[in-house]
């Protein structure tokens, strides 16, 4: 990205280097192994010429060439070379691999199909089972990557299948709704009771055996034998006094108190009955806090089972407010429960969700002589009802079955010709099936009569046809016969469904649909309105968290977890609230109408109690984000604030600047280093020395092959030091290795200062937040370029740069905000046509 | 098939003589021959690729380059591979020539292709070897080639696809991602009676013909680049095509169950558990030949964290003295170790004719990534009897022989009619048996 020329070409300055050192073999004259570099042109414009100059970049890079036995580049030269080498290369690829304006046609990809089978049938499911359409280094847009295997037909189908068993509900009244109150601690009372009995009375026989003369066998003694005598003894030691302590405890006798980690006091349950239908249930919670409850131990965590024990499929978390006296505050949970989906929720104080940390930081806490964490929050009564339903029947039966279900039809053949149309046409958006499609469809439906199935069962199998088909599957933009070749516009009904997908990640609403047949969205401010409408609505998120995270390459964040020894508050709940924080800041800045660059260093932060709490500001209630302003030497507040960009440069253990610098340069600097090249020799380092991650990559240095890249890339990653692996700060660098067999540890204050690319000097991470402030403009066309990419769902190229500017000039004239710069490329020609 | 006289003979036989079922290769179509010949074909040839992402730890993986043939000290990494030193080949020097991805050890690994070789395009690939040998080997089995990986994201070092193998069309072929979901495809039987079975193909065929006439229709006034698009669509059709044709026949054979029977795998597997019941699938699927063809890109990401390490698989193999050396080592050792199970359980499965079931394999163990950022030397261990190597020796090829010249003289020595594969430019004849 951020390509500056139209053209890769070696620079000439490099002549006397190769004539020095390469054409003793490979002139034309000589062409030793069939290389014959005096021939090769400078300007690397075919994919020949490009192999060739990779294969001179990859022998540099190896060492191969030179050979050991010829003059050898100085350090300087070999540097300058490797740098213009690899750069040029990187533009010749982008060059050569520019469509030149073309889109190919693409699929939905895997968001697009589950938001769409929502918008159609009113179920949202379960999409896991396809691929995630995720492709390296680009975006899930990209019509080409988007690939269609032989599995996926099949398995569209049986998700559209199950979508519509969902959905088709059959019933004239809604299921009756539930209540039931819930006192959870009868439950868990008698669990403990039951579970501490059995450990002590097996522990009596332990002891019976220990204090016996031993002439009789442990089985005499109803053990097994003298393993399960240890084994009893140790349940006995690890938990028999934390149960007790638990049973003893007096307010234990009217609630659950939540002990994290530890078993059964871990969580409350609340099973929804399996009579009771699917939809949305409430849960109330009455909760409170208990002494001594800091302020960070009041949170909630709720989810399904997880698929180990000890773990969740979270949900959400809430706090709960409270002044430590016990007294319970009503908190609401929304629980969505599908049919034949999890009817178990679990709550419980926030924690690692992993079952190795559940095991372990109670051993821990033991190991201390401790008897387990210690409660911090309480819950006395739940109150569940539900389900509840928007409408009744649901909007897509009603949609769908838009006479009713069928019962009273007297020409039911040809009631379900017309569903069968109504509902193909709204799944292809745009094009009307054809005859013969339809034909088979209701053949189908006919066979699936014959087998003695009711009328809305006999439409399943056609319904999820239509699903499964290219219509609905692909967006196409077919070009009339006379205008191949040439460009054409969008049809409104097509611009239409561009704008939706391309704000939404669904299909277009009634409003926009109506708009697009009535030929009034190219009526002056008419387009521009509805993306201003679609932006509005919370379904734009899909828009905002899926260019984000694919821009910013936020898949980092879920690649490692976290050891909850070393960083036990950054937690799942925690961890997702740094995630949101990016999607909540840019949705902050469209709301607002601010300069995309106020991503770099806006004075202010974005955050929910949760995160306000991590990064230690000034409480503020309720887990929705709001902006708050920050003192200036505050290092939060724009992306490199952000935990969530600090943790995705670490490996959940160490930071690493490396990867920090990388990311800067590449996002914040629109200035992307070459990929890591192949075969370059790595140094050994010197044994047994313990050195700062600084001092390490000094060793990046000294190899010219190393040092063209990391010479830009690590002195940025030095400035942000200050941040451990899971963003917060530090001012002290714990360093530990194993020499030998001893581990070495050492603390050393951080230095932190660096410099960037262009050599502007810092000397910590306020210097270079400062520093890469200034560089609001290369972020900004960085920005542009990756919604580019998304929007037209193809990889950004030389061709879209007059485009980039474009918007970028055009947006400043009316006002310089993110939100400007989406509608300018919305009412941009590219965004209106085909291809 | 047309071929076949009278193709209800072998169902009947199937059905009566259960007790002779436990052989292998009955349960392929190769059966037939055995049934009016009276004398055994020769059991048919397999294969299984094993894609281990980030290459191995340099130092200690590969044996010393000087020292070559069948005396070569075996090197510390694959040590736990020592009983099974006399049925193996260690190659080095072999390259796949384009790859420059230092991040990607799968997505060229068994194909060799230029990632660039099309204008216009930012990725191009071409058919995986495994597929190549499907074709011939697949069609008396249920299943042509079995895919297997791992689930999450791409932190292991494989690069883009969703599995080893490439389709013809140089199109990603999709893999089973968990030990339960391949149990389910190879072993459980549908439940569904008979009849209705029948009654659901004549239905997929109506639905295939249902859905490739919105095929045609959406093609009408798609530019060049949208039709070739749209023909992944109908490649799949054609793709399930052929399968209800396959199913068709297998429709009253029920799938094959080794003996003793698995059960289903625990949901929770992980790292090394989870690899280890993948091959264990795998050998049981090899044994009731459900299919010759396996690949398998394994987890190591997991792997690793499985056996007790903290960090990553990336930040492994840029390993240095130290903990990251240590933890690349260990990986190294339980690879081998893994390996050596499945060695030892492919020759522990006879055969009918005597012979095992390695006699008959061929499987290899490897990468495109040899080490860190290295692309050269990709690691490769080839074990097995299937293409007639001739074992127990470790051969140094000349610098940079193109992976695929392997890749070929596998499946020539198979039996398997190629005249060339991705880059090759020629056989690797010098390890074959005299």
């Amino acid at each position: 990205m951020g390509l500056a020329q139209d053209v890769a070409e070696i620079p000439r300055v490099h002549d006397q280097v190769l004539v020095e050192y390469c054409f003793d073999c490979h002139d034309s004259l000589s062409e030793k192994g069939g290389i014959d570099l005096e021939m090769l042109s400078y300007r690397i414009d075919s994919v020949e010429s490009a192999e060739m100059w990779q294969k001179v970049l990859n022998v540099l890079n190896s060492g191969e060439m030179p050979p050991d036995n010829k003059p050898q580049l100085t350090s300087e030269e070999k540097i300058s070379l490797l740098r213009d080498l690899s750069d040029q290369l990187v533009l010749a690829r982008e060059l050569l691999s520019d469509t030149g304006g073309i889109s190919t046609m693409r699929r939905l990809n895997r968001r697009e199909y589950q938001n769409s089978i929502e918008s159609l049938l009113g179920v949202r499911i379960e999409v896991e089972d396809l691929p995630d359409d995720a492709n390296s280094g680009g975006f899930d847009t990209n019509g080409a990557s988007l690939f269609f295997s032989a599995d996926q037909f099949e398995q569209y189908l049986a998700l559209a299948r199950r979508a519509l068993d969902s959905a088709i509900q059959i019933n004239e009244e809604p299921p009756k709704p539930i209540r039931l109150e819930i006192e959870p601690e009868t439950s868990t009372n008698a669990f403990i009771t039951r579970v501490s009995g059995t450990i002590k009375a097996n522990w009596d026989k332990t002891q019976a055996w220990r204090t016996s003369d031993k002439s009789k066998p442990p089985s005499e003694f109803g053990l097994l034998d003298e393993f399960d005598v240890r084994f009893r003894e140790r349940l006995y030691n690890q938990q028999y006094a934390s149960y007790r302590r638990y049973l003893d405890d007096p307010r234990s006798q009217d609630a659950v108190l939540l002990q994290p980690f530890f078993d059964r006091t871990n969580f409350v349950s609340v099973k929804i009955p399996s009579k009771a239908s699917f939809g949305e249930f409430r849960i109330q919670v009455f909760a409170s806090t208990l002494e001594g409850a800091e302020r960070g131990d009041t949170y909630l965590e709720y989810g399904f089972p997880g698929a180990r024990g000890g773990e969740i499929e979270r949900l959400g978390h809430v706090r709960v407010e409270g002044n430590g006296n016990g007294t319970p505050v009503p908190i609401t949970l929304s629980i969505p429960v599908v049919k034949d989906g999890p009817r178990e929720v679990r709550i419980r104080h926030r924690q690692h969700n992993n079952r190795d940390a559940s095991r372990s930081t109670f051993l821990d806490s033991q190991r201390k002589g401790g008897l387990g964490p210690e409660p911090k929050l309480q819950i006395d009564k739940i109150v569940l009802t539900g389900p509840y339903f928007e409408s009744w029947p649901p909007r897509a039966v009603s949609e769908i079955f838009f006479k009713g279900m069928g019962w009273k039809q007297k020409d039911s053949d040809g009631y379900a010709r017309e569903i069968l149309l109504r509902f193909a046409k709204r799944a292809f958006r745009t094009r009307q099936p054809s005859p013969e499609f339809l034909e088979r469809l209701h053949a189908l439906y006919r066979a699936e009569m014959k087998t003695g199935k009711k009328f809305y069962e006999a439409l399943q199998e056609p319904l999820a046809l239509v699903l499964a088909s290219p219509g609905f599957l692909y967006l196409a933009e077919p070009v009339k016969q006379e205008n191949a070749g040439k460009s054409e516009l969008l049809t409104q009904p097509e611009l239409a469904v561009r704008l939706s997908y391309f704000l939404w990640s669904a299909p277009p609403d009634q409003k926009l649909l109506v708009d697009a047949r009535e030929g009034k969205l190219r009526k002056p401010g008419v387009l521009r309105a509805h993306a201003k409408r679609l932006l509005e609505d919370r379904r734009s998120d899909a828009f905002i968290s899926s260019l984000a995270h694919q821009w910013l390459h936020m898949e980092r964040l879920d690649f490692f977890q976290f050891d909850f020894r070393t960083f036990p508050e950054f937690d799942d709940s925690v961890k997702e609230a740094a995630r949101a924080e990016v999607y909540e800041t840019i949705r902050h800045l469209l709301d607002e109408r601010l300069p995309v660059h106020d991503l770099l260093d806006p004075g202010y932060v974005v955050v929910n109690d949760l995160l306000a709490d991590y990064y230690g500001l000034q409480p503020v209630e309720g887990s929705a984000y709001r902006s708050v302003s920050l003192p200036d030497d505050s290092p939060r507040g724009g992306l490199l604030g952000m935990a969530a960009i600090h943790a995705m440069g670490s490996d959940g253990n160490h930071s690493s600047l490396v990867e920090r610098g990388t990311w800067v340069m590449r996002y914040l600097l629109n200035d992307a280093p070459p990929p890591a090249p192949p075969n370059v020799p790595q140094l050994s380092r010197v044994r047994g020395k313990l050195l700062s991650p600084r001092e390490e990559l000094a060793a990046h240095m000294e190899e010219a092959q190393c040092a063209q890249c990391h010479q830009r890339i690590d002195p940025i990653g030095y400035g942000m030091e200050n941040f451990d692996a899971a963003g917060k700060w530090r001012d002290m660098l714990k360093l530990q290795k194993k020499v030998g067999k001893k581990v070495v540890k050492k603390e050393i204050p951080i230095d932190s200062s660096g410099r960037l690319p262009n050599g502007t000097e810092f000397s910590d991470f306020q210097g270079l937040r400062d520093a890469v402030a200034t560089h609001k403009d290369d972020f900004a066309r960085g920005f542009v370029e990756a919604l580019i990419e998304y929007g037209l769902g193809r990889p950004y190229g030389f061709s879209d740069e007059s485009l980039r500017e474009r918007l970028l000039n055009r947006s400043a004239v009316r006002d310089d905000s993110m939100r400007e710069l989406i509608l300018a490329f919305v009412e941009s020609k590219p965004f209106q046509r085909k291809k | 098939m047309n071929s076949d006289p009278n193709p209800s003979t072998r169902r009947r036989f199937l059905r009566s003589s259960s007790a002779l079922i436990a052989l292998p290769f009955l349960e392929s179509l190769g059966f037939r021959r055995y049934a009016s010949a009276a004398v055994a074909p020769a059991p048919p040839k397999r294969f299984v690729f094993l894609g281990m992402g980030f290459g191995v730890t340099k130092q200690s993986w590969y044996p010393d380059q000087k020292d070559t043939g069948a005396a070569y000290k075996l090197p510390e990494g694959l040590a736990p591979l020592a009983k099974h030193r006399g049925d193996l080949t260690i190659i080095q020097n072999l390259a796949n020539q384009y790859n420059n991805e230092a991040h990607w050890g799968s997505t060229f690994w068994l194909t060799g292709a230029n990632r660039y070789a099309e204008p216009g395009q930012s990725f191009h690939n071409t058919v995986s070897v495994d597929q190549v040998a499907a074709e011939q080997l697949g069609s008396d089995t249920r299943f042509a080639s079995v895919q297997l990986t791992y689930k999450g994201g791409d932190n292991s070092g494989h690069g883009p696809g969703l599995s080893l193998a490439w389709n013809r069309q140089g199109k990603p072929v999709s893999a089973l991602n968990t030990p339960v979901a391949a149990f389910h495809k190879l072993f459980s039987d549908d439940s569904t009676p008979l009849e209705q079975r029948q009654a659901d193909l004549l239905k997929q065929r109506s639905i295939l013909d249902t859905v490739l006439q919105d095929a045609k229709t959406t093609r009408r006034g798609l530019t060049q680049t949208d039709q070739d698009k749209l023909d992944e669509y109908f490649q799949s059709i054609r793709e399930i095509e052929q399968r209800l044709e396959k199913e068709k026949e297998w429709l009253e054979v029920p799938k094959r169950v080794p003996n003793p029977a698995l059960v289903e795998p625990d949901k929770s597997l992980q790292g090394v558990e989870e690899v280890k019941m993948m091959y264990d699938l795998m050998i049981a699927a090899l044994q009731v030949d459900t299919t010759r063809v396996f690949t398998y890109r394994q987890p190591l990401d997991t792997l690793i964290r499985s056996m007790g390490a903290t960090i990553s698989a990336h930040n492994m193999s840029h390993y240095e003295p130290g903990t990251r050396m240590d933890v690349s080592q260990q990986r190294d050792l339980k690879q081998s170790e893994l390996f050596a199970h499945f060695l030892d359980r492919l020759k522990a499965i006879k055969e009918a004719d005597g012979s095992s079931l390695f006699d008959h394999t061929t499987v290899t163990l490897g990468s495109n990534i040899h080490s860190i950022h290295y692309l050269t030397n990709c690691p490769t261990i080839v074990s097995g009897g299937g293409a007639g190597i001739d074992h127990g020796r470790h051969i140094l090829a000349p610098a940079k022989t193109p992976l695929c010249n392997l890749w070929l003289t596998l499946l020539n020595g198979s039996g398997i009619q190629a005249d060339a594969h991705g880059d090759s430019t020629g056989r690797l004849d010098s390890l074959l048996k005299a």
